[in-house]
């Protein structure tokens, strides 16, 4: 009798739970719907923020905005300190960040958007620059055109501004500088019997011979990188050049800079000076265990760089080697970046772009303030701070701010393209088999573009 | 109050206990799939598509990387796939052994992979044969290697190196169900062929796998099942580098809706495409395998 008593009350608290359970799936899905019905903790907090910056109108709910971005240690932080300098002058102002990794961002914006239900969507995002057009053009619905909202777009570099531009419209806010930087261990180059000065200002051709000596005395190669992706973007920007024609066509054959980049590339992996690693773990890894001696990418790596805090002082940066034999052919270019972009979603767009132009797009403090996070600034005047003039120990004591300041007006523009990725994807398997299977790079790089082309006629 | 017949009664007291997981299958399972299944009927990037009927699935066999991800995961099917359930079989028969010691010990050691998350042993791996890790630091001291070399950089050793993760992943999980098959084989069947002077080798193949033939149908189908879906590996491990060389359809499929430019659509139809071939798979293993009459 006992045991049975214990059956009939351990299944009346099972049912329960399940009828509970059932009822808070249906209450998701009568609201918010298919996107909420399997949300985790963040989105449901994501999209309650929504509904209550959307339901309860001039309130104080109107002035609260919510955001997703990914970094603790760098964007959020930026955004926590400009909601402080904004709430100054707007002390209802709040902002309500949720973090969401770049990756979650995508996959919860094309749930919102194949299942027609928005209000899951925050008022603000962050995006990465190289991905920026292609989400605009693949999700319209999500995105608020913010040309006409009187945002100073005249006052950043407009090879930035580019990054977030469709058909002459705006549709982001610009954040921090993706300017490629060299960083090179200060110690390594001298046992091999070089400084810095060897690689500022050098070429490829000139960087390979110096970086087989690094290899060969001490045993490093001189950078790393995930697969090809992010090397080969930069040597292809650093030339003004693109995967696409001026018409958007893929052009990846007859493109004399990315032939030179895959030479360049393909050489660097099979003489041992570039290490290509699998993930970020091991690439950063490898610059803070000093199993690599030298780094390349955007400078907001120089926060990745610091982790290892026994190497201060041990690196320097530089500007980038430039292609051989190209005309427009510089030492500078710019990897990874991101911009803020509003939503259809934003109940204020007219606050939210407010917000940007007193803070982002104006504020001086601000920039001083996330200088040391590695974020620097976009927004030309901030350049002028004596902030960024101060020497960085970890850096052996160079200016890093300023150089990379200086570095970023030579940038050359480029155009990115709805299908930058895909065609990266396609250049990175061509470059692959010609390494590792023997093809040779007209057929490799021919059947990428057939392939890319294949990718976008989309049928 | 009409009595129902006892029958009846136990067939509804049935039904009520199907329910609820009936429900939450068809609900979490079949609804999406046969949504899935109208939007693989659509094409177009991102959220403005439009009705194309099957020009989704004609697509799938103009595009090389779909080619080439499905050959790498039918790749992965054949090799792992006898590999763990030979391995499987041959470490229940060993620690089903009445006579060991400590069974209990090494059976949870070597199930304990399958209980760790696959995210944590990419991580595992990938720092075990990086360029500086312990596989190249033992090779190096042993002389074997002059420098380190970068296994997951090449795609050969990539993908022997994903296979072998898996094989470390799942071999223990097979090895249970076959532990359960021969837990079901009566002792008494392999007194009677000693006595009747068969060895231990003519005993296994004579009682041991004739009898475990169910185990091994279901555990077969099982492992192809997952092995069509190979996806965290791909995606921790490698990410499905160097290139493409690495890379599984399944992830191929994510890449298509969330990585390149969307095609939900598209993406739909490949996992169609993966639905068939489990469903045809699974269906000619029941036809082969079933042999009653």
């Amino acid at each position: 009798m006992k045991k049975r008593m214990t059956t009939l009350i351990l299944s009346g608290i099972l049912s329960l739970a399940m009828l509970a359970g059932c009822g808070n799936a249906q209450d998701g899905g009568s609201t918010s719907g298919q996107g909420s019905a399997g949300s985790s903790p963040q989105e449901a907090a994501g999209s309650a923020d929504s509904q209550e910056t959307a339901g309860t109108g001039a309130s104080e709910g109107s002035e609260t905005l919510t955001v997703w971005c990914w970094d603790p240690a760098y964007n959020i932080n930026a955004l926590k300190i400009a909601e402080s300098i904004y709430q100054k002058d707007h002390p209802d102002f709040r902002l309500e960040i949720i973090e969401t990794n770049g990756e979650e961002i995508n996959t919860k914006m094309a749930t919102a958007t194949t299942s027609g239900v928005f209000d899951v969507l925050p008022d603000i995002l962050l995006f990465d620059d190289s991905g920026f057009q292609s989400s605009v053009t693949s999700y319209p619905e999500v995105f608020a055109d913010l040309t006409d909202y009187g945002f100073n777009y005249e006052e950043f570099s407009p090879g930035k501004v580019g990054f977030s531009t469709v058909d002459g419209r705006h549709y982001g806010i610009p954040f921090d500088s993706g300017t490629a930087i060299a960083c090179y261990r200060k110690d390594i180059l001298e046992q091999a019997g070089y400084t810095i000065a060897d690689f500022t200002d050098i070429t490829w051709n000139e960087w390979m011979e110096k970086a087989k000596v690094v290899l060969e005395k001490t045993g490093c190669p001189l950078l790393n990188g995930l697969s090809s992706y992010n090397q080969m973007t930069i040597m292809m920007q650093s030339a003004g050049g693109s995967f696409f024609d001026k018409d958007g066509n893929p052009n990846l054959v007859d493109n004399e800079i990315l032939r030179e980049v895959v030479e360049v590339y393909t050489e660097m992996v099979k003489e041992g000076v570039y290490t290509e690693e699998t993930g970020w773990d091991t690439y950063i890894g490898g610059m803070n265990t000093g199993r690599i001696a030298g780094a390349m990418n955007g400078c907001w790596i120089m926060a990745s760089l610091q982790a290892a805090e026994e190497q201060s002082g041990l690196w320097e940066i530089t500007n980038l080697p430039k292609l051989d034999g190209i005309a427009s052919a510089t030492n500078y270019a710019s990897q990874g970046g991101s911009s803020w972009a509003v939503t259809s979603q934003c109940s204020n767009p007219q606050l939210a772009v407010d917000f940007f132009k007193a803070t982002f797009g104006g504020s001086m403090e601000l920039y001083e303030q996330i200088l040391e996070t590695g974020a620097i600034s976009t927004w030309i005047p901030a350049a002028d701070s004596p902030k960024y003039e101060e020497p960085v120990a970890f850096f052996n004591n160079q200016p890093v701010f300023s150089l990379i300041t200086t570095y970023s007006a030579s940038v050359p523009e480029c155009y990115v393209g709805v299908y930058f990725r895909n065609a990266r994807s396609d250049v990175a398997n061509a470059i692959t088999n010609i390494i590792y299977s023997g093809g040779d790079i007209d057929s490799e790089l021919q059947a990428a573009q057939d392939t890319l082309i294949f990718e976008m006629e989309n049928k | 109050m009409n009595k129902l017949s006892v029958k009846k009664r136990q067939s509804l007291i049935g039904w009520v206990f199907l329910a609820p997981a009936a429900f939450l299958l068809v609900v979490l399972k079949f609804v999406p799939l046969v949504q899935a299944f109208f939007m693989s009927l659509r094409t177009g990037r991102g959220s403005s598509m439009e009705w194309t009927g099957f020009s989704n699935y004609a697509r799938m066999f103009r595009d090389p990387n779909f080619i080439q991800t499905i050959k790498t995961t039918l790749l992965y099917m054949v090799v792992t796939v006898p590999v763990m359930i030979i391995l499987g079989i041959i470490l229940a028969v060993l620690l089903n052994d009445s006579k060991l010691r400590l069974k209990g010990i090494y059976r949870t050691c070597i199930f304990l992979p399958a209980a760790v998350s696959l995210v944590a042993s990419a991580v595992i791996f990938r720092s075990l044969f990086a360029t500086d890790g312990f596989v190249n630091v033992v090779l190096l001291k042993l002389g074997i290697l002059e420098t380190g070399y970068n296994f997951l950089g090449h795609p050969g050793s990539a993908r022997v190196i994903l296979m072998v993760m898996r094989i470390w992943r799942w071999v223990g999980y097979q090895m249970i169900f076959f532990l359960a098959g021969l837990q079901n084989i009566d002792d008494s069947l392999y007194e009677a062929a000693t006595i009747d002077g068969a060895g231990r080798l003519q005993s296994f193949w004579k009682i041991t796998l004739p009898l475990l033939k169910p185990m091994i149908l279901f555990t077969t189908i099982m492992c192809l099942n997952s092995a069509l879906q190979v996806y965290d590996e791909s995606v921790n491990l490698t990410g499905g580098g160097p290139g493409y060389s690495t890379m599984a359809l399944a992830h191929y499929i994510y890449n298509t809706s969330f990585v390149n430019v969307p095609n939900f659509g598209y993406s739909c139809a490949m996992s169609m495409m993966i639905l068939i071939f489990v469903a045809v798979m699974t269906f000619v293993q029941m036809k082969v395998g079933d042999r009653r009459e």
